[in-house]
């Protein structure tokens, strides 16, 4: 059996970024028989630098040169044995479009595995005026062999460009002596050349890379294809961002009315076309899962009988899976959306056509992508964060991509936005992307100013790698879509489901762990009356607060959860009514709506903060930000209804 | 002729030499690993004057905010 490990997309094995050093630590672990480095056959000179520090690393290598059967459209021929008896390693012309390649190549990886064949020792390239220094670090590193777990002339050269990982290493296993040693030999480069060794090393790889790669690669002038024509649009600075933002649009007023109807059922009521809107949000995707849901509870019931243990099954998991269910078509189509941009390169030109608009909130074109994500969930956009360069640029978006409201709040404005009295629904909705939005952009340019006062944090700039724009591959499209699916049902399919289960308790026992069918005597409502006086700047007295206070709590866990828990604590069948027994008037519900949009979005959200920044302390602050936001927003909300 | 500019500065079209790059450690290595190495021949695929730059640097395409190509001096050819 062969078992492929996908290493994560680096430029090279220095320790700069997390990325590198997971790469550099999981080859050196021992773990793997052979390393499989990608090479793109359009462009080898430039990413032939990760393979030829592969092969420092070590010699178990097998170069893959990517998409093959695109190299005669760009005029390029590489005479892959020639390279192949240069380095002593297989070279594997491969094809993901044609799949071509793919079962020579699983013959290698056997035949190195198995056989032996291939390099027996690292590469060594010649760093030439670097070499005596090199040697002199190899030296001193030489007398510690004993459980040096990395090859000691490439540790030597890592040292000599300077390299904190390894610094460490040599710091906590050998001495500061000999730490101190090596530095010095570095300072000695530098003050000789005048150049950081780094950047000499650096230099060196591209000759070799160069002298080896003239006697392998011919090329052809052949003429620029279509596709980079069109692609200047993006670049420049008024098309640019109409462009990217159009995409954008179209992709998720499409998303949004597959998924719930909107924002075509506003539109068609607005017009008078009342039926027809039923029709678009009953077809819906969420309309269709919430059918087959209801449908099968009351299977269920009618099979099982009305008992605890049903009560359970039904609305604890039951409800909780098919809370997850609901969103996972809307998560997949845009995903889906998003996969084809990536895969035909359109992503990072949107990336480049929006950045002087984000730059003004202090990020930059890096976070176009979590932050249409997030308008789907907030999970997975908060993973696609780890593409952005600055550190102190990714805590920001982190703690505030919360605010942007994702599919679940969706519906809790849409079911709000029904229960209007006086004032069109559709106006609540746009109120609450517009203030969500708002909300997003000033915190984010406050805590920039923040950062850049402290000088923690320069102005937001992007670097970022442009491939030729060409048609998505259905294959590549499908593996995209499916790995940021899964991340999203791994991370809040686990904790919905657990969070599902302990509000079927709170909802269903009494503070003395009695069962209680009613639930205004559950231990929920006992917490939501304490903390009822909340609601009194917004004219709730305490006797109604506490069925708003009860549904936030429940939203605490997940936002979906706030429409379902206000319709059991009143017993009615719909929002409309729920409300009416709850005796809130417009002004509350588009106070209320607006805390749902921007107060904590849910357990799942705060889980993938806290593994993606592994910090209670931000965690925390993200929370304490996000409920004082919410709160004042709401009481500001609240008092422009009552003016109006 | 050998007037060392950075690479802001130069207009569409253009094709230049790096000379060097002036920036923070993590940034200076990423642009070398990248293909941004003193020596390498740059060409700049679209400049505006205003937002990232796109430029090519070993046949790729590669967006550089404006303050980072500041930080990169090249020789016009």
């Amino acid at each position: 059996m062969i078992e492929f490990i996908d290493l994560p997309g680096i430029y090279g094995f220095s320790s700069l970024t997390i990325e590198e050093r997971i790469a550099r630590n999981y080859i050196l672990s021992g773990e793997p028989d052979v390393l499989l480095v990608l090479v793109d056959s359009i462009n080898p000179e430039r990413t032939m630098y990760l393979a030829i520090q592969a092969l420092e690393l070590t010699p178990r290598v097998i170069l893959v040169f990517t998409k093959s059967d695109l190299t005669h459209v760009y005029g390029i021929h590489i005479n892959y044995e020639a390279l192949e008896s240069k380095l002593h390693i297989p070279v594997i012309p491969v094809s993901a479009a044609t799949g071509e390649g793919i079962d020579l190549l699983l013959d290698k990886i056997i035949e190195v595995v198995e056989k032996g064949k291939g390099r027996k020792e690292p590469l060594i390239i010649d760093y030439k005026e670097l070499n005596p220094f090199i040697d002199s670090i190899a030296n001193i590193l030489s007398k510690y062999i004993d459980g040096f777990k990395y090859p000691v002339r490439w540790a030597a050269v890592r040292l000599l460009e300077g390299d904190r990982e390894l610094e460490d290493y040599v710091l906590k296993h050998m001495s500061r002596e000999v730490l101190e040693k090596i530095t010095s030999i570095r300072e000695e480069a530098q003050s000789i050349f005048k150049r950081d060794p780094a950047e000499i090393a650096s230099i060196r790889r591209f000759e070799y890379i160069k002298s080896l790669m003239d006697k392998v690669v011919a090329k052809t002038k052949v003429e620029e294809l279509k596709g980079a024509v069109l692609s200047k649009y993006f670049y420049h600075p008024v098309i640019g961002p109409i462009a990217s933002f159009s995409i954008l649009a179209v992709i998720f007023l499409l998303a949004f009315i597959i998924n719930t109807g909107f924002p075509l059922n506003t539109l068609f009521e607005a017009l008078g076309y009342e039926e027809l809107a039923g029709l678009v949000e009953e077809y819906s995707l969420s309309g269709l899962m919430d059918q087959l849901f209801t449908g099968i509870s009351n299977y269920l019931y009618e099979v099982m009988g009305e008992s605890i243990l049903t009560h359970l099954v039904v609305d604890g998991i039951i409800g909780g899976v098919g809370a997850i269910l609901v969103f996972l078509p809307l998560i997949m189509i845009v995903s889906f959306s998003l996969a084809l941009l990536e895969d035909s390169g359109l992503a990072p030109r949107i990336a480049v056509g929006m950045h002087n608009l984000l730059t003004r909130i202090g990020v930059s074109g890096h976070a176009v992508f979590p932050l249409t994500l997030s308008l789907g969930c907030n999970v997975p956009a908060i993973i696609a964060t780890r593409a952005t360069p600055s550190y102190r640029e990714r805590l920001r978006l982190i703690m505030t991509l919360p605010f942007i409201p994702c599919q679940a709040r969706l519906v809790v404005i849409l079911a709000f936005a029904t229960a209007l009295r006086h004032y069109s629904g559709g106006l609540l909705i746009l109120y609450g992307y517009l203030v969500a939005f708002l909300v997003f952009a000033l915190i984010n340019k406050l805590l920039y100013e923040i950062d850049r006062r402290r000088g923690e944090t320069v102005s937001p700039e992007i670097l970022l790698e442009i491939p030729p724009l060409h048609k998505p591959l259905p294959r590549v499209v499908w593996w995209l879509t499916w790995s940021s699916t899964k991340h999203f049902l791994l991370k809040a399919g686990s904790i919905i489901f657990l969070a599902s289960i302990l509000i079927w308790f709170m909802t269903s026992y009494s503070p003395t762990l009695t069962y209680v069918e009613d639930p205004s005597k559950s231990i929920a409502a006992y917490l939501a009356e304490t903390l009822s006086p909340v609601l009194a700047p917004i004219g709730l007295p305490r006797e109604k607060a506490w069925i708003p206070a009860y549904t936030l709590i429940m939203g605490f866990i997940a936002k979906e959860i706030v429409i379902s828990s206000l319709l059991i604590a009143t017993g009615a069948d719909n929002i409309k009514e729920a409300v009416e027994i709850a005796g809130l008037n417009d002004p509350q519900i588009a106070g209320l709506t607006v805390f749902t949009i921007l107060y904590v979005p849910c357990l799942a959200t705060l889980a993938v903060i806290y593994s993606e920044l592994r910090s209670w302390k931000y965690t925390l602050l993200a929370i304490a930000m996000m409920m004082f936001i919410g709160y004042i927003a709401m009481l500001i909300t609240y008092y422009i209804g009552i003016l109006f | 002729m050998n007037n060392k500019v950075t690479l802001d500065m130069l207009p569409s079209g253009r094709r230049a030499k790096i000379v060097s790059i002036v920036g923070g450690r993590g940034l200076t290595y990423r642009l070398y690993q990248m293909g941004f190495t003193p020596g390498a021949i740059v060409e700049v695929v679209s400049n505006y004057g205003y937002g990232p730059i796109i430029v090519r640097v070993m046949g790729v395409e590669t967006a550089i905010g404006r303050g980072v190509a500041r930080k990169i001096l090249v020789e016009p050819l």
